[in-house]
């Protein structure tokens, strides 16, 4: 029961962390539609090469096989979000039985091979057959003679988004194909395509294109696609992104240069919150948009699942509130708000409770700038939030934000501001930092957009107090110099740590074992861990100099050693001298430092009943026991530890 | 565990404490217990058994002290023996601190009986010792053993702080002029001033004594205390950079790892329902230690209840038994189970290590990828060969510049993390501290359009244009951020060691307030808290014409409100720009089809040319929303039908047409409650509650006829 309190904490918890436009009814979800076109042209594997790197996907199959890619990760990134896969140009039709009866009828050459739904592992496993065993049994993969009728296909994708995907804060239909011309004649199908173009852009489903060209052909998408998409019109955003298309070349293969402009788009942009005022200075605001660019991915939690049926199914829970004294159900408006204190409840009204939470509205405030170096390495609380100039509130936004952000670039300055970003949030003090311009080659972090970041400070009640554990021994000039050669060859690739080299060991086994679970394939034995260090290779680059470093440092460890022997009362015996403490420090004698010979002879003496507790389990720490039990055991765990190690 | 604690306040309760001077409205005596009351307050509220304290009263009209039979010991009463003190005796205790009707009682007597309590209470143990003697220094005192009890006190190490009404201090900078004249009393003659120097000569005495003007301290008490939190150690072991089993020279340094930033958060409120009649009343309670009489509240429990599809069951789902239930996973939407035995199948195996991965340039690094709190790395007490070895890496991590990134796994089996180190020295204290860093999953990948040019429809890219600033604008940002430097004033601003967390310490403050005055009303957010919440006024007054030549140049214009929901929308346009509603023609003519109902009625909307025409289309609109519901199997249709309300709701705002979604909605609100929709059709009316899509005010869309309030009273009633 306590368990499953906690979790529902932690729920509550979240709830502040959630992502919410606060004026809309959609839920906050996201459908993907993915529609690859069927052609001969699709499944036109590259000319044969030699060479081993060689690209032998055809168009088709890559856009599959990214298909299986993104729906692989969006079962880990976005595990309550819909994803699906409709074929077009194919010779058969399918769409999914509404109970309706109108079947595949409606929508001729359109085969709907993968429901609009939250990925299920049957699925998972259907695509992963076609990908990876080039199994097409049902002959999905056969292209139609005769022309496809696109209006036909984005009425389908409309359906599809009505009944399965309806009221998704977020629809997007992404289009993989490589005909940037496939009405070219035919007026009229052109016309019928804009307009179910334009039902699309009403009904709130964006469509990206995803145009794959081959060898030196363009795509233009002037020629028809120009009528179909729409810029986007939720984002506020002043300035428009560019439509990238996918090819091989460039030792990048057509797949990897799919995944990856797919990649870009995968995420929904999803606003943390949505014009808030940005107040740069006294009489001057902006309105931007925030985002969580930055966010720590955890596997999802458990769920209990119900076994009695057909099939497993989770059971979901719903909580009721119970009153402690009297066991009776509690009603939502009977629910208060109290504080708990000297073992009493201290009570105020809700009015009251809203106006000890109410610091103004929500607002971002430059206080004023400083210097970059003015922030301490050590000030990190809380992830930072990106945030971008919205013209929906104040028409000069984007200039001036962008006039700040050149400004903090140039100068290597911070703003400091008073943030409050929703309405009865805490309110934070944060420094406003500037990332540099992704194709900027001094920038460290081109994986990230460029713009400003709120990165919240630590307030005074934050820190903790450390205990300096007193004078220390130092290295010599010789030994950091020695040091100073192994950190130069240790640099990481490009000098810079970048984190999409490094997946998440933890989270990644997780859902690899699931994934294994799910399809009924063999557990693997051993997780892929990219954060592992490259032993062999540190080895090889700075083995020699840790040996120079470590034979340097026995040396000076060894006069160390003597030198603080000499100052140490050999009267003191047990009672080592008490570290210095820093003003909150206890004064709690330590046991870790007690050596061997004082411990030999406290165990003989019987002075080690006489050692307190703590000290017992600094000394047990040290060793590297375990500390736990009561003082007998710990006193019995030492002296067989001294007996086995003299 | 933090420190153990024992207090003792002295409060002179003397008749001459109920007076009030220099303007305060307030007694002397009241005055200075909000300075006392804040210290108990937070004793409290800390709620530990360890934190202990007394109270004596001096100057009381009784005597009660174990010294009484001595004398020079009358008047002097103990109203609260040395303890850990809940909130019942908080009650109590103000309930006896009023004025008495005497002069007579001796300060430095009561310090004795004072010191005598927290000997017999604290013995030998590890106590931290305190004395607060608050007086207005009226009484007589005896001041002959001051050296004798001084002596005392520092062999017991206690920490003695005497703060006077009215007293003079010249660091505080108060004096008070015309001292009550020499006054004499029945047994001697003493003054006033003689008194506070004999308290003086005390505190000086004393090795940890201070001696302090009333005013002062209660100016501080503003001032939020920061509670102090015992170090945490989250890593004690090897920091490695190699395979120390594979390669016997890789390095290998005995650390300790604790926090140095860990977030604090606001005192939470429980959530408690008032105290059902009979199940509990006042005098039942007493019986439990912890429950006290005046608690008209009761703590509330979750308790959670299961739920499965199934299609034969009414609205399609079924209640389950907890215990029929397996734990596991989802997959997608697909069920994973996983058996008791293998509940840690998908835990990573990892053993307990910290090694370093590699290392990278500081100027290669941006602070804005850290994600979250900081810990502070040195190497084990007493170890000198790791002292040296940590000394060489922070030394050199300085002289190149570098950070290093390293893999923390902080116990067997808990999940690698990777954090940057960086190095950090002072004269005598080297160290790393580390902050976490995130994986390729923690970093979602959302394109922004380029900031320093814009790129066109047709793919030209420019340097010139209204969505970038001009030299102008470039130059009058530069000039306003040089101007507002906050590192440079006498001392920095809004330092971290002075920026006090606001909604933490609004609430102690609050909570605290409310236990001890009951009915006072909730006060005013304390100056301090609210310092950083604008730039400081002094500097933007000497720099405000940088200021308003910023603001002319960034000419930034406010959108009017009304025209976010403009009556028409512009033509929307395909990048190409072709008139879709052209080549649309007559071909639709305002029917609304339920295949493609939102997009038709908005098209709908857009072509109608008469009033008629928009009721035609939302009277269509209406129907279909019926028809999904009444259609609907369970909830399968009803977000679908949501969908329609909310766009029909947002398209008639647009277009100043509240009334025709009025009216629809009250009678789709009968029709819901009443069961003529397909049956009981509550669960939608909740749905319709939860996402506020019931009545248009005129708030939001003027030619409405019904109010705000009237509005939120169509959600409640039924």
């Amino acid at each position: 029961m306590a368990d499953r309190n906690n979790e529902w904490k932690k729920e509550e918890d979240d709830e502040a962390d959630q992502e919410i436009d606060e004026t809309s009814y959609k839920a906050q979800k996201d459908a993907i539609l993915l529609a690859i076109e069927v052609s001969e042209s699709m499944l036109t594997p590259p000319p044969a090469s030699d060479s081993k790197k060689a690209d032998r996907d055809s168009p088709v199959q890559a856009a599959l096989k990214c298909a299986y890619h993104l729906m692989e990760q969006r079962i880990i990134s976005n595990p309550k979000d819909m994803m699906g896969i409709l074929l077009f140009g194919t010779e058969k039709s399918k769409f999914h039985d509404d109970g309706s009866g109108r079947g595949g009828l409606g929508y001729p050459h359109c085969y709907l091979f993968i429901d609009l739904d939250v990925p299920a592992a049957d699925e998972v496993r259907a695509l992963k057959t076609l990908v990876e065993e080039g199994e097409d049994d049902d002959e999905v993969l056969k292209p139609t003679g005769e022309t496809v009728s696109m209006s036909n296909v984005l009425f389908c994708a409309n359906q599809i988004f009505t009944t399965k995907a309806a009221n998704f804060g977020s629809r997007r239909l992404f289009i993989v194909t490589d005909n940037d011309d496939p009405h070219a004649s035919d007026k009229a199908a052109r016309s019928a395509a804009a307009v179910r173009a334009k039902d699309l852009y009403d009904l709130g489903v964006t469509i990206d294109l995803f145009p794959i060209t081959r060898g030196d052909s363009t795509f233009q998408v002037d020629k028809f696609y120009d009528d179909i998409i729409y810029q986007d019109p939720v984002s506020g955003e002043a300035n428009t992104t560019e439509v990238r298309s996918s090819k091989s070349g460039d030792g990048l293969s057509l797949l990897n240069s799919l995944i990856s402009n797919v990649n870009s788009k995968q995420t929904a942009k999803r606003a943390l919150f949505s014009n808030l005022p940005f107040e740069i200075a006294p009489g001057l605001r902006i309105s931007v948009k925030g985002y969580n660019v930055v966010h720590r991915q955890t596997p999802a939690r458990t769920c209990y699942i119900w076994l009695d049926g057909e099939k497993p199914q989770i059971a979901s829970g719903e909580t009721t509130r119970i009153a402690e004294d009297s066991a009776r159900t509690v009603e939502k408006q009977e629910i208060k708000k109290a504080y708990k204190f000297g073992g009493e409840y201290v009570y105020f009204t809700p009015e009251e409770q809203k106006k000890l939470r109410d610091f103004g509205s929500p607002i971002i405030r430059i206080i004023g700038f400083k210097p970059r170096k003015a922030l301490p390495v050590w000030a990190s609380v809380k992830k930072s939030t990106f945030i971008f100039p919205s013209e929906e509130d104040y028409v000069g936004s984007t200039r001036v934000y962008t006039a700040l952000w050149q400004k903090l670039l140039r100068d290597e300055k911070m703003g400091i501001a008073w943030c409050i970003t929703r309405a009865n949030a805490q309110p934070v003090l944060a420094a406003i930092l500037p990332s540099k311009e992704q194709s900027d080659e001094d920038c460290a972090t081109p994986y990230l957009p460029s713009g400003l970041w709120i990165y919240p400070l630590p307030f005074v009640d934050d820190l903790r107090d450390i205990n300096p554990p007193g004078k220390l021994a130092k290295s010599s000039n010789e030994l950091t110099d020695q040091m100073r050669t192994i950190v130069r060859q240790l640099q990481l690739p490009k000098a810079m740590y970048n984190p999409t080299k490094y997946p998440n060991p933890s989270l990644q086994w997780h859902y690899r074992i699931l994934q294994a679970l799910a399809l009924e394939e063999e557990v693997p034995e051993k997780a892929e861990d990219a954060t592992l260090p490259k032993f062999k290779a540190i080895s090889k680059r700075a083995g020699g100099y840790l040996e120079d470093w470590s034979e340097t440092l026995e040396q000076e460890a060894t006069q160390a050693q003597q030198a603080r022997a000499i100052k140490r009362d050999p009267e003191d015996g047990l009672h080592e001298r008490p570290a210095k403490r820093s003003r909150a420090g206890s004064e709690k004698p330590s046991g870790a430092g007690l050596g061997m010979p004082q411990l030999k002879e406290a165990v003989e003496s019987g002075s080690i009943t006489k050692m307190t507790v703590a000290q017992l389990k600094d000394v047990l720490a040290a060793k590297g026991l375990s500390t736990s039990g009561r003082k007998m055991d710990l006193v019995e765990r030492v002296e067989q530890w001294v007996e086995e190690n003299t | 565990m933090a420190d153990k604690e024992a207090t003792v306040f002295i409060l002179d309760l003397g008749s001459s404490m109920a007076q009030s001077h220099h303007g305060r409205a307030e007694s002397d005596l009241d005055w200075s217990m909000r300075f006392v009351w804040d210290k108990i307050t937070d004793v409290v509220s800390a709620n530990r058994k360890t934190l202990c304290v007394g109270v004596v009263g001096l100057r009381t009209d009784e005597t009660n002290n174990k010294l009484q039979d001595n004398d020079g010991y009358e008047n002097i009463s103990v109203l609260q023996e040395l303890g850990p003190l809940p909130m019942s005796s908080l009650r109590s205790l103000q309930s006896s601190i009023k004025p008495s009707k005497t002069w007579a009682g001796d300060a430095i007597s009561a310090v004795v009986v004072a010191v005598d309590m927290i000997d017999t209470f604290a013995k030998k143990l590890k106590y931290i010792r305190r004395i607060y003697l608050i007086t207005d220094g009226q009484g007589a005192m005896d001041a002959d053993d001051v050296e004798d009890i001084a002596k005392k006190m520092n062999d017991s190490h206690i920490q003695l702080t005497v703060l006077g009404v009215d007293f003079d201090d010249p660091e505080y900078g108060f004096k008070e002029e015309d001292k009550p004249p020499t006054k004499v009393s029945r047994v001697q003659k003493y003054s006033i001033a003689e008194n506070e120097k004999s308290l003086r000569s005390l505190v000086d005495a004393c090795e940890n004594g201070t001696f302090a003007t009333m005013a002062d301290a209660v100016d501080r008490l503003d001032t939020p205390t920061v509670k102090s939190v015992k170090p945490y150690k989250t890593y004690d072991g090897t920091l490695t950079l190699g395979d120390p089993e594979k390669f016997p020279a890789a390095m290998q340094i005995n650390v300790e790892r604790y926090f140095k930033t860990h977030v604090a958060r606001p005192l939470g409120a429980s959530t408690v329902v008032v105290k059902s009649e009979g199940a509990g009343t006042q005098s039942t309670e007493t019986a439990d230690g912890d429950q006290m009489e005046g608690i008209e509240f009761s703590g509330v429990k979750q308790a959670r209840t299961y739920k499965v599809n199934d299609p034969d069951a009414p609205g399609g789902k079924r209640d389950v038994e907890f215990d029929s239930l397996a734990k596991g996973f989802e997959y997608g939407r697909t069920a994973v189970h996983i058996s008791e035995s293998e509940h840690n199948i998908t835990k990573l195996e990892t053993r307990k290590s910290f090694t370093i991965v590699g290392f990278i340039p500081w100027d290669k690094y941006e602070m804005f990828l850290n994600l979250g709190e900081t810990c502070v790395t040195h190497a084990r007490k007493f170890d000198e060969k790791s002292e040296v070895a940590l000394s060489s890496l922070v030394r050199a991590l300085l002289e190149v510049e570098s950070y290093a990134i390293a893999r923390i796994v902080t116990k067997d089996g808990k999940d690698p993390l990777l954090v940057l180190l960086a190095p950090h020295a002072e004269p005598d204290w080297e160290c790393l501290y580390d902050v976490p860093l995130p994986f390729a999953e923690d970093i979602r990948s959302y394109q922004f359009p380029p900031l320093d040019r814009v790129i066109t429809v047709s793919g030209q890219t420019l340097t010139k244009h209204r969505f970038l600033p001009s030299d102008e604008l470039e130059k009058a940002m530069s000039n306003y951020v040089d101007a507002m430097d906050l590192s440079t004033e006498p001392a920095e601003y809004a330092p971290i060691d002075d920026s006090y967390n606001p909604s933490v310490h609004r609430i102690n403050n609050a909570v605290k307030s409310r236990a001890v005055h009951p009915d006072a009303p909730v006060g005013p957010i304390p100056e301090i808290l609210m310092r950083f919440s604008s730039p400081p006024q002094d500097l933007i007054e000497k720099v405000q014409s940088r200021v308003d030549s910023l603001i002319e140049t960034a000419e930034v214009k406010k959108v009017p409100p009304k025209v976010k929901g403009k009556r028409r929308r512009d033509a929307v346009k395909p990048i190409s720009g072709l008139d879709v509603d052209a080549l649309l023609g007559e071909e639709r003519k305002g029917q609304i089809s339920p295949d493609n109902a939102v997009p038709d009625f908005k098209n709908a909307l857009e072509i109608a040319a008469s009033e008629e025409a928009l009721q035609d289309a939302a009277k269509q609109m209406g129907a279909i929303i019926r028809t999904l519901v009444t259609d609907s199997f369970g909830d399968s249709k009803y977000a679908q039908a949501i969908e329609c309300l909310g766009v029909m709701r947002e398209e008639l705002v647009n277009m100043d047409e509240p009334k025709l979604f009025n009216a629809f909605m009250r009678d789709l609100k009968k029709n819901l409650l009443s069961g003529a929709l397909g049956g009981d059709r509550r669960d939608f009316w909740f749905k319709v509650r939860w996402s506020r899509l019931g009545l248009i005010d005129n708030e939001l869309s003027e030619p409405s006829d019904v109010t705000p309030d009237e509005a939120s009273e169509f959600y409640k009633s039924r």
